[in-house]
């Protein structure tokens, strides 16, 4: 009797249950009519915006820039704006459970496309071509800014779909250099302009650690990567890479976006690796994740000879940054200087620059019931005096004019404070400084650091240029080996990295080989194959881009 | 105990639904909302298993997502052709029977050794102390890890290196490695995991011991002859649930104490299956394992238990 009681009252709750979650709404298409250029009715979308956990930051969501935003959308389209704060650090696994939960905000952005390219696959992701070729009159400064080649960048050439719309670089430079000019001065050193220079300089640091870092010589570092080594060697693995090397083979090769199987990259470990085993580098760098600070905290204690990272890097942050901090904790004469010294087999210092396109790819969510609210929220943020306001604010306030023409971002407090260099993680349409006037953005360019010396940041800017390649689309459509790969190859890749940098000299090429022969077999030798195959039926016999 | 109260609540076999019911509802009233909440939150969840065996689709019912290939059975024959799924699952079973062989006696032991200390109040010390570990999260614990055992500025390596010994590789030598991880884990729960033996031995009727001393039992006999026959039953059936757990772990500790260094060893199935699944997006393919992770628990389970009823003793059900 009891049981059947149980049974019942159980079958009861699961029926209940059940009604509960299957229902699922209808899909509200947008009701609402435009009429002059504007919305009769409100309407409401929301908009991913990073958050960088900077200390002493403003809120992302909420602050002086974000109001501008919603203000401006709220008078010229009638369109209520909200921000979704989503971690910089962990913003692919987060858009993630958002999508998969069905409330991501309406646009969305990654770095990454085989992410969109996995959503699309699941119907995750809204078709933006029909809905550019309907709307594209009301979106003339979205056309103006980005141009076909950055709207179209990803549309597949065989179906005509299209996931996601290729933000621009203003700014192409990419990776740089840096080492401690006090620390070369100290010891009498010229700045290193070859690898073996460089090696040798790295020697000096450790040789005279008692000199330059007295009683806490125990803690010098002389070379710093982290985790990520690919991205924080990329320099030398750059250089490694064949300059005669083609078209064809770069992108057949090139899912990986370390360089991990480009052909030269493991010579360019090997050399990590015999700088690991000679003590020049930091011991303990596998051991910390993503977002970690601690190696940070090294570089701005001082303790650090010389690292590799994105060209802005030591000044970004105004009071927090690594140039300030060092200032403060070590000393006025203290600073990191960009240098040029990874050749090239024909003797030039070969980076990879980013290309305009190929940086934050934009994308609406299936449960994106706005896409024209959405995609006039692009055309207002691509509008140049839009794009102006957000990344140097008010005169006195997040900037002062410099005499010569141009602006000098000044360290702002409160809510006037930007987030991110220039408020790029607004402008999601423009990276990098871009002022109404190009003459101006050129000038202001080196004093767009609060708090940091601008002839730093020029040579800086010049280094970063220096020797630098843009990389080309291939476009051959959609990859299909490469959908949900990206996430599980990559971990691979930085296990890879580290295990190779670690390995006893001897053990390298079995560690490497071994290493790079489970990641073929995990995946990546069936993209390559794909990548070839597209590329032939694509390109024909041609080894080189058109 | 129990059978004392539930023949209470089951009293004749001829009593009408009626007179049963009017005599106990409010016995069922107190149990609808917790009935309700498992239904609702542990039973209704569970048709996404499904997804399982389809193709999987972002924005559709889970009834109307098309069938996986194979008969559906696609994402099974693709996890066990796998390598990285059949090394996760090697490492989960090593880890946790290591946890198990190590890890099971030592709370008994520290219980045994608690109950012997005369001092109540060092006594009380003690256990508080142990305990403290269990509600520190495992990032905590890994910082705690990191500031003690890292290669180059932990503190037991400083030491050592200070006394001129080799640095030791706690964190990153994949064999060194297990070994923190199963020292941390007991460090972490054996205080936490003793209160139940100590609850049990707390139990034990007073008269035995007695009865024992007048025997002429010393400290050792009573141990043997009379604490720990008396929370043998509790051993079982903590043994039966941690059997039951062998591919089963937990997510956090080994999320948080792994690294790029070890993990050859350190990825489990709970770390596969969310890189894979949460970052990997492939819901398909880590449903299907987290399926047969639950099939492979239960079958412990079941057969642990049926082993301990076999040998007499009372098992969970």
């Amino acid at each position: 009797m009891k049981k059947k009681i149980l049974a019942a009252l159980l079958a009861c709750c699961m029926c209940l249950s059940v009604a509960a979650c299957g229902k699922k709404d209808e899909e509200v298409s947008s009701g609402t009519k435009f009429k002059d250029g504007k919305f009769v009715d409100t309407v409401k979308i929301t908009v991913e915006v990073y958050d960088r956990g900077n200390d002493g930051g403003s809120d992302p969501t909420n602050n002086m820039y974000t109001d501008f935003i919603k203000k401006g959308m709220k008078e010229k389209y009638n369109v209520e704006v909200e921000f979704v704060a989503v971690s910089r650090w962990e913003e692919v696994q987060q858009i993630n459970n958002l999508l998969a939960g069905g409330t991501a905000p309406d646009i969305c952005l990654t770095y990454d496309y085989p992410t969109i390219q996995t959503y699309a696959g699941m119907d995750g992701v809204l078709e933006l071509n029909q809905y550019l070729e309907q709307h594209k009159d009301k979106l003339p400064n979205l056309y103006n800014w980005l141009g076909d080649t950055n709207i179209y960048w990803d549309q597949d050439p065989n179906t005509g779909e299209l996931w996601a719309i290729e933000g621009k670089r203003a700014d192409i430079k990419r990776i740089n250099t840096f080492v401690r000019q006090d620390w070369l001065d100290k010891l009498g050193m010229k700045a290193p302009t070859t690898k073996a220079e460089f090696e040798k300089m790295l020697v000096a640091f450790k040789d005279n650690a008692k000199l330059l870092l007295g009683d806490d010589a125990d803690k010098m570092i002389p070379f710093s990567v982290s985790y990520d080594v690919g991205w924080r060697a990329a320099n030398i693995i750059e250089s490694f890479i064949d300059p005669a090397m083609t078209d064809k083979e770069f992108y057949v090769n090139g899912f990986d976006d370390r360089m991990y199987t480009q052909n030269g990259t493991k010579e360019a470990i090997r050399l990590l690796n015999k700088w690991y085993n000679d003590g020049l580098m930091w011991d303990d760098f596998a051991l910390y994740g993503s977002g970690d600070s601690t190696e940070d905290d090294m570089i701005k204690a001082g303790y650090v000879g010389a690292f590799m990272h994105n060209w802005d890097y030591p000044f970004r942050n105004g009071e927090d940054s690594i140039q300030a901090n060092l200032k403060r904790i070590v000393g006025e004469d203290a600073a990191f200087v960009a240098i040029d010294c990874f050749e090239n087999s024909d003797g030039e210092y070969a980076k990879r620059a980013y290309s305009s396109a190929g940086d934050r790819k934009i994308f609406f969510p299936a449960t994106n019931d706005e896409p024209l609210a959405s995609l006039l929220y692009l055309d207002w943020i691509s509008t140049p005096e839009n794009i102006q306001y957000l990344q140097i604010g008010d005169e006195g306030v997040t900037h002062t004019k410099l005499p010569g023409g141009g602006v000098s971002i000044i360290p702002a407090t409160g809510n006037a404070i930007q987030n991110s260099g220039q408020n790029i993680d607004l402008t999601i349409t423009c990276n990098g400084l871009n002022l109404m006037n190009a003459e101006d953005t050129a000038k202001s360019a080196a004093y767009n650091y609060a708090g940091v010396d601008p002839s730093y940041v020029q040579t800086s800017i010049e280094v970063a240029l220096n020797d630098a390649i843009t990389v080309k689309n291939v476009n051959v459509g959609a990859i299909a080996a490469e959908e949900g790969m990206g996430t599980s190859l990559g971990d691979k890749r930085d296990i890879a990295f580290d295990k190779s940098v670690i390995a006893s000299p001897s053990d390298f090429d079995k560690v490497w080989d071994d290493n790079m022969k489970d990641y073929l077999k995990s995946g990546g030798q069936k993209i390559m194959d794909e990548r070839k195959e597209k590329w032939e039926a694509t390109f024909g016999t041609s080894d080189m881009l058109p | 105990m129990k059978k004392q109260k539930s023949t209470a609540v089951v009293p004749k076999r001829k009593m009408s639904f009626k007179v049963y019911m009017k005599k106990y509802w409010q016995l069922y009233v107190m149990l609808f909302f917790p009935l309700l909440y498992l239904a609702i939150f542990k039973y209704a969840p569970m048709s996404y298993i499904q997804i399982a065996f389809k193709k999987f689709k972002i924005n559709r019912s889970i009834w109307e997502m098309p069938w996986a290939d194979n008969h559906g059975f696609k994402y099974f024959i693709d996890a066990f052709s796998n390598p990285d799924f059949l090394e996760a699952l090697r490492n989960t079973i090593l880890l946790n029977l290591l946890d198990l062989v190590i890890g099971f006696s030592i709370p008994i032991i520290f219980a045994l050794i608690l109950n012997e200390l005369v001092f109540k109040r060092f006594k009380r010390v003690v256990q508080t102390v142990a305990y403290m570990p269990h509600f520190l999260s495992w990032v905590i614990i890994y910082g705690l890890a990191l500031q003690m055992f890292a290669p180059s500025n932990g503190l037991v390596n400083l030491f050592l290196n200070k006394i001129g010994m080799e640095t030791v590789h706690f964190l990153d030598d994949p064999i060194l490695w297990i070994f923190t991880y199963i020292f941390l884990g007991i460090w972490q729960s054996f205080g936490w995991n003793s209160i139940v033996y100590l609850a049990a031995i707390a139990g034990i009727n007073p008269e035995l011991y007695e009865a024992a001393e007048v025997d002429g039992a010393g400290r050792w006999r009573k141990i043997w002859h009379v604490t720990l026959p008396g929370i043998k039953s509790t051993i079982i059936i903590l043994l039966i649930m941690n059997l039951g757990n062998i591919l089963g772990s937990g997510f956090d500790r080994p999320f948080a104490l792994q690294n790029n260094l070890v993990m050859d060893v350190a990825e489990v199935l709970s770390t596969f299956v969310y890189k894979n699944g949460i970052l990997g997006l492939k819901f398909s393919l880590t449903t299907a394992i987290g399926f047969f992770q639950s099939i492979v628990c239960v079958f412990f389970l079941l057969s642990a238990n049926w082993i301990s009823r076999k040998m007499g003793e009372r098992g969970i059900w």
